[in-house]
């Protein structure tokens, strides 16, 4: 059984479909290559928003941060939006502590990550 | 690492045999995690706090597999106001200040021993040839305990 599983939808919307990442288990230094790997394959395709789901994460440590800080600043270069919805508390303590949360907007649903 | 005493309290171990100490860790770190949050659970910390000492062993126990080429192991020990995890392995770390200064948050490196100094109430860290060893303390507090 893989400690970290992820998911790539499409989401097709008339106004604006975005690229949904789900994350689920827990995301260390021993799988941030895969993770690496799964968001570099969707930045490439240059999506306008890119969601991240992290609500059944359970554990994020700081290679996996960085991988997701990576993506992020690709993002930005192409003129696209990442976003992370619903982190569970360990989650959004690391994301608070390391002040990544004042670099991507997090939001509490992908709803509202994806509403802008 | 010189032992640290605390006057008067004599160290325990709350260990069951299928989780003799110290405990070997190659890649299984989610493994090092669980023993942890059970151990600091039983020692009396709260859930946040126990949450805080999870991340932080886990950061050192990264560093392992980053950079150690050797296997880690952990070993925990509890006061009654002071839970002491301990981790080693063959990697050296030449940085004196390692982990002292704060990454900038755009750094895509250096949180994991930074974030080991917020989290923790005291972190002793000596590296030389033979290896490192990293012992972070969390204190029990007393209103934790319900004393």
């Amino acid at each position: 059984v893989d400690l970290l599983s992820a998911s790539v939808t499409l989401v097709e919307s008339a106004s604006d479909p975005y690229t949904l990442v789900e994350l689920a288990g827990e995301a260390d230094v021993t799988n941030s290559d895969a993770l690496r790997e799964v968001l570099d394959a969707e930045v490439a395709k240059q999506p306008r928003t890119l969601v991240i789901d992290l609500g059944e994460l359970r554990f994020m440590d700081s290679s996996a941060l960085h991988v997701i800080l990576r993506a992020n600043r690709t993002m930005d270069r192409h003129g696209g939006v990442l976003a992370l919805a619903r982190p569970g508390e360990t989650v959004a303590r690391m994301l608070r502590l390391t002040a990544a949360d004042q670099l991507i907007p997090v939001y509490p649903s992908v709803a509202e990550a994806t509403a802008g | 690492v010189s032992g640290r005493q605390v006057p008067g309290h004599a160290a325990t171990r709350l260990t069951s045999p299928a989780e003799a100490m110290p405990f070997t860790y190659t890649s299984n770190l989610s493994e090092v995690r669980a023993r942890v949050r059970r151990y600091a659970m039983l020692a009396g910390l709260t859930n946040a706090r126990a949450d805080d000492l999870v991340i932080a062993v886990s950061e050192v126990a990264a560093n392992t597999v980053r950079h150690a080429r050797s296997p880690g192991t952990l070993d925990m020990w509890h006061y009654e106001n002071e839970i002491v995890c301990e981790i080693r392995d063959l990697g050296v770390i030449t940085d004196s200040l390692a982990g002292q200064r704060r990454p900038t948050a755009d750094a895509l490196a250096g949180h994991g021993l930074w974030l080991v100094y917020q989290l923790c109430d005291l972190v002793e860290l000596l590296s030389g040839q033979e290896g490192t060893t990293v012992r972070i303390h969390m204190s029990i507090r007393v209103t934790e305990t319900g004393g």
